[in-house]
């Protein structure tokens, strides 16, 4: 592996094979199996401030099925970058991981890999597109050496089948691959870089893909673009996805399941369609109410009382998002309803349980 | 009654020692914002909209073209006067954490635009904090709960209704809220939108709403204007229910077909339009300069450039027209090709 | 809380409020490390000093013929100079002429850069050309050279002299910095803002620019102290200056070139304790300098 980089980004580039080539960048590799499904058991992430170590994630449980695109759904403070980032072990200080698992088919307990193996790990398993990917590139180098120093860092032997996958990732997307590989961050518009995060989150081959807010600060178009290619990425490649997003508009638009986080906690998770259909957690009705539509009466549209919590408001008994719920009852106020699942639909409040009067069994930490 | 003709503006980019190439941000845009009014500016980013809406409320130069508020144009008036006739249109900033400046309390920052009105027109001093805390409560906000506070000590939502208020402390006729509410979180959108409408109706202030999303724009101003900006023109124009449910030209089509649909809740418009995506825009000016982009260009596109024109009654598409109630905004559009197509998502049964 | 119990009497009266805020969260910052208290402590040591030292002495200190470099003893902790003179003595009532300087020359250095580096920086344009070409020539005086030749025709009568001198010799840098800062806090959203409100123009500078540049500011001023204490100690130590007053630099040149302090022990006690003296009033200094950005920075004072 004596061959240097310009040389190695050029011998992959000889005219016409890719277009007209045998493998679509789309597809698998022949060598895989099913797209993974995700486990996540009771995940509590503290974060360290002065005034002690308040919970991001109050025990999070949540089941992702394979070969779904599930959206996590939230406001600032939800704590769903902080879930995002625990799927990869990657909660930084002040952050800590205190408690829980995330099993991965094919991977295991992620938050018991360490070091080499979680290198490893991510890249080869776990793809994650970063928020903003806009600022991920490093500016210096273009995007080809980037894609070399991944596949050296991940021990890839054949580098030039890596750039030739690259290459027909990138056109599967619309992009000139040859062009983009030469380019650098400067060189890309806000999409073009997008969908170079994309690629670099899936060149090797991860069968869960993590976009993280794909589409903030993209204009209208660009985003129902980058959507539509993360859509078909999906179901080409056998890829299970999560989105992250605040806006639930862009979840609705290309995901099966939907995941509505508010206060470090997942209040509602069901099919997408259902949910934004049929909702039942108060916060995702309220939620959902305030979004301005293009039709129906404007009118209509009602803003939720109250503002997010922070870290530092979070109530530390009962429901966390009593303060602003319309449907408050006393049991609200001392114990945190439990997630009660009914046929698809999980939902974790009081009001909405079967037994809404079994108040207090089984206080959840 | 606020008007604009011709309005131009181009960046000169500063390139390399043999000369930088020029942007043309505005290629000569009429509009035209009536007392009371609400008028939203919309498209990508790049189209010209935030420059228009800086150059509207005088926080940047024009090349040509005239600026008329209140019957008086602006290039007739002396650099002082003309100060304070734009004084009248106030800018709410997109991002209300610099809008505020961190080392000065929510008191201070009103204290100042106040107490200079009241050293102009002779008030006492006692008016200042009592106008202050009238404007806080105007704009929806405890003042004995702000008023002491630094601005980092307030929600982005708060931030905001700050800056309304302070905004309204020189009693504006009209507010340009550029993108007011892209940074504050999703619930609470809509009670700052809630909040400009209200102004609108209890104050007669009018309201100028730069976006991208063109949902808050039908939200703010649902018997208002619509003005769809392409690149420094403008392709469409007219009042925002009828644009919004029966857009002509295809870049608005474009654009509203570009929303995500809240399936469950609704299904997709019947004649989406698959968007295209931007491209570099380097290339050179002729014809329609959303050719290039267009699914329905023809060979005529390429080589003129279309003029805003009347939408054509009877209806072209398969839409029939909304009503015009007479003296309304005709509904207009840029394109050779119009007809009228029904993109927006539809209520789910 | 009702607003009228928030703010007694109007303005004046919320400006007490605020004023006596600042103050508290000054002391909360302060508290927060013990480093800070320890720095704001060798300050206020060193200010008694510069104030009341020379009252605690008569005008002419007493010599002691009978012990000239006398060694440390209760009656003289740092020996005895030349003369037979306490060097404490010495240290203590030439900390007034130091400190003087160094004030002086760190007041006239902010004064002179953050005034225009922020009419530079604020009207750009013409302004900026000028100022900063000014700014450049005063960056290019060579300091020492100029001291110097300086010396010979003048003779520097005191301190506030000195620090004058030494202060227009040295704003370059903090005009230069000032007005980097300057163009890009006016492109934030309350600049223009206060600009589209009709705000006059010294307001927008004075109340909302340079709030923002306080800790900037301030710590400059700081390590502008502690460089004009060093300038003219090293100007005293190589008798370039006329010793007319009792001063650690020429303290430093007697022990040195007077005493023989670096080939003989005899001297090293007077050579030692204006040393000391600097190096403890600088460690004073860089202490409180990490807590200017909490104390100007109403974010990270309240917390």
């Amino acid at each position: 592996m004596t061959m240097n980089a310009p040389r190695l980004l050029r011998r992959s580039r000889p005219a016409g094979t890719v277009s007209g080539g045998a493998v679509p960048g789309g597809a698998p590799r022949p060598d895989a199996g099913p797209p993974p499904g995700v486990r996540v058991r009771d995940l509590t992430v503290v974060y360290k401030t002065p005034l002690g170590e308040l919970p991001a994630l109050g025990g999070v449980s949540l089941t992702i099925d394979p070969g779904t695109i599930t959206g996590i759904v939230g406001e600032s403070g939800s704590g769903k970058s902080t879930l995002a980032l625990s799927l990869l072990n990657a909660v930084q200080p002040p952050g800590r991981i205190a408690g829980g698992s995330v099993e991965v088919d094919g991977l295991g307990d992620v938050l018991k890999l360490k070091g080499d193996e979680l290198r490893g790990a991510r890249g080869r398993h776990l793809g994650y597109v970063f928020q903003a990917a806009q600022n991920s590139l490093n500016p210096l180098k273009t995007v080809g050496k980037q894609l070399l120093d991944l596949g050296r860092s991940h021990g890839v032997d054949d580098l030039a089948a890596l750039v030739r996958d690259a290459r027909a990732l990138l056109e599967r997307m619309g992009l000139d691959g040859a062009r983009v590989l030469d380019s650098h961050q400067h060189e890309l518009s806000g999409g073009m870089r997008q969908r170079v995060g994309i690629m670099l989150a899936l060149v090797l081959n991860a069968r869960l893909a993590i976009l993280d807010e794909p589409t903030t600060a993209l204009d209208m178009i660009t985003q129902a673009t980058i959507l539509r290619i993360v859509r078909e990425v999906h179901k080409e490649r056998g890829l299970t996805t999560l989105m992250v997003t605040h806006d639930i508009g862009v979840a609705a638009e290309v995901t099966d399941r939907l995941a509505v986080m508010y206060g470090g906690r997942v209040v509602e998770h069901g099919p997408t369609m259902d949910v934004l259909g049929a909702p039942s957690h108060p916060y995702t009705q309220g939620l959902i109410r305030a979004i301005p539509r293009l039709s129906g009466d404007p009118a209509e549209a009602r803003a939720l009382p109250g503002r997010p919590p922070t870290l530092g408001t979070l109530p530390t008994q009962g429901c966390v998002f009593r303060e602003r719920c319309p449907l408050r009852m006393e049991v609200c106020e001392t114990s945190a309803p439990l997630p009660v699942r009914r046929e698809e639909r999980t939902v974790a409040c009081h009001a909405r349980e079967p037994y809404a009067s079994a108040a207090g069994r089984g206080e959840h930490a | 009654m606020i008007s604009g003709t011709g309005i131009t503006k181009t960046y000169r980019q500063r390139g390399n020692v043999l000369g930088g190439r020029d942007v043309r941000a505005l290629r000569g845009v009429d509009f035209s914002i009536p007392k009371g009014g609400a008028v939203s500016f919309i498209g990508e980013s790049g189209c010209g909209k935030t420059t228009l809406g800086r150059i509207i409320a005088g926080l940047e130069t024009y090349e040509s073209g005239e600026i008329v508020i209140d019957g008086t144009p602006m290039s007739s008036l002396r650099p002082k006067r003309r100060e304070a006739e734009f004084r009248k249109i106030q800018l709410i900033h997109q991002d209300p954490y610099s809008a505020l400046n961190p080392t000065r309390t929510i008191h201070q920052t009103l204290e100042a635009p106040l107490a200079l009105r009241a050293r102009r027109t002779g008030r006492p001093s006692s008016w200042v904090d009592d106008r202050a805390e009238e404007l806080l409560s105007l704009v929806g906000i405890d003042p004995g709960y702000v008023l002491g506070r630094y601005p980092h000590q307030l929600s982005g939502g708060m931030r905001q209704r700050v800056v309304i208020a302070r905004a309204l402390t020189v009693d504006p006729e009209m507010l340009v809220a550029d993108e007011s509410v892209s940074m504050i979180d999703v619930s609470m959108r809509l009670s700052v939108l809630a909040l400009l409408k209200d102004l609108r109706e209890r104050l007669g202030v009018s309201v100028l709403f730069i976006t991208h999303d063109i949902a808050t724009a039908r939200y703010i101003g649902d018997e208002g204007e619509l003005y769809v900006l392409y690149r420094g023109q403008v392709v469409e124009r007219g009042l925002t229910e009828s644009v919004i449910s029966g857009p002509v030209h295809p870049y608005t089509q474009s654009l509203l077909s570009a929303i995500p649909v809240l399936h469950g809740l609704e299904r997709p418009g019947r004649e989406r339009v698959v968007p295209t995506e931007a491209l570099d825009e380097r290339h050179a000016d002729s014809g329609c300069l959303f050719a290039r982009r267009c699914p329905f260009r023809t060979e005529r596109c390429t080589a003129e450039l279309p003029e805003l024109m009347r939408v054509e009654e009877p209806p072209i598409g398969g839409l029939a027209p909304l009503p015009e109630a007479p003296g309304a905004a005709p509904h207009e559009h840029a394109c050779f090709h119009p007809v009228r197509r029904s993109v927006i998502p539809e209520e789910a049964a | 809380m009702t607003v009228t119990a928030m703010l007694p009497g109007g303005q004046g009266g919320a400006r007490a409020t605020l004023r006596r805020n600042f103050w508290r969260g000054v002391g909360r910052v302060l508290r927060r490390k013990p480093s800070r208290i320890a720095g704001v402590a060798i300050i206020a040591l060193f200010a008694l000093m510069a104030v009341f030292g020379p009252m605690l002495y008569p005008a002419h200190l007493p010599r002691d013929d009978n012990a000239l470099y006398a060694a440390p003893s209760l009656a003289h902790p740092f020996g005895t100079d030349f003369e037979g003179t306490d060097v404490l003595a010495l240290v203590v009532t030439g900390a007034r002429y130091v400190i003087l300087t160094g004030l002086a020359t760190a007041i006239i250095t902010v004064a002179v850069g953050t005034a225009l580096g922020l009419l530079a920086g604020f009207h750009r344009g013409r302004w900026d050309t000028v100022l900063m070409r000014i700014t450049d020539l005063q960056l290019t005086i060579p300091g020492l050279p100029l001291l110097l030749v300086l010396s010979t025709v003048w003779k520097f009568e005191g301190p506030l002299e000195m620090g004058l001198v030494l202060g227009l010799l040295g704003w370059g840098g903090i005009a230069r910095a000032v007005r980097s800062q300057t163009l890009s806090l006016r492109e934030r959203g309350f600049i223009e803002a206060a600009r589209g409100l009709g705000l006059p123009t010294r307001h927008i500078i004075v109340r909302e620019l340079l709030p923002g540049m306080a800790p900037y500011i301030a710590m400059n001023m700081l390590i502008a102290v502690t460089g004009a204490i060093y300038a003219q100690v090293g100007l005293f130590f190589l008798g370039v200056l006329p010793f007319d007053s009792n001063n650690w630099g020429v303290m430093l040149n007697l022990a040195v070139f007077g005493g023989g302090a670096l080939t003989s022990a005899a001297a090293l006690p007077y050579l030692l304790a204006p040393l000391l003296a600097i190096l403890l009033l600088t460690l004073g200094i860089v202490l409180v300098v990490d807590a200017m950005d909490e104390i100007f920075n109403p974010r990270l004072r309240e917390e």
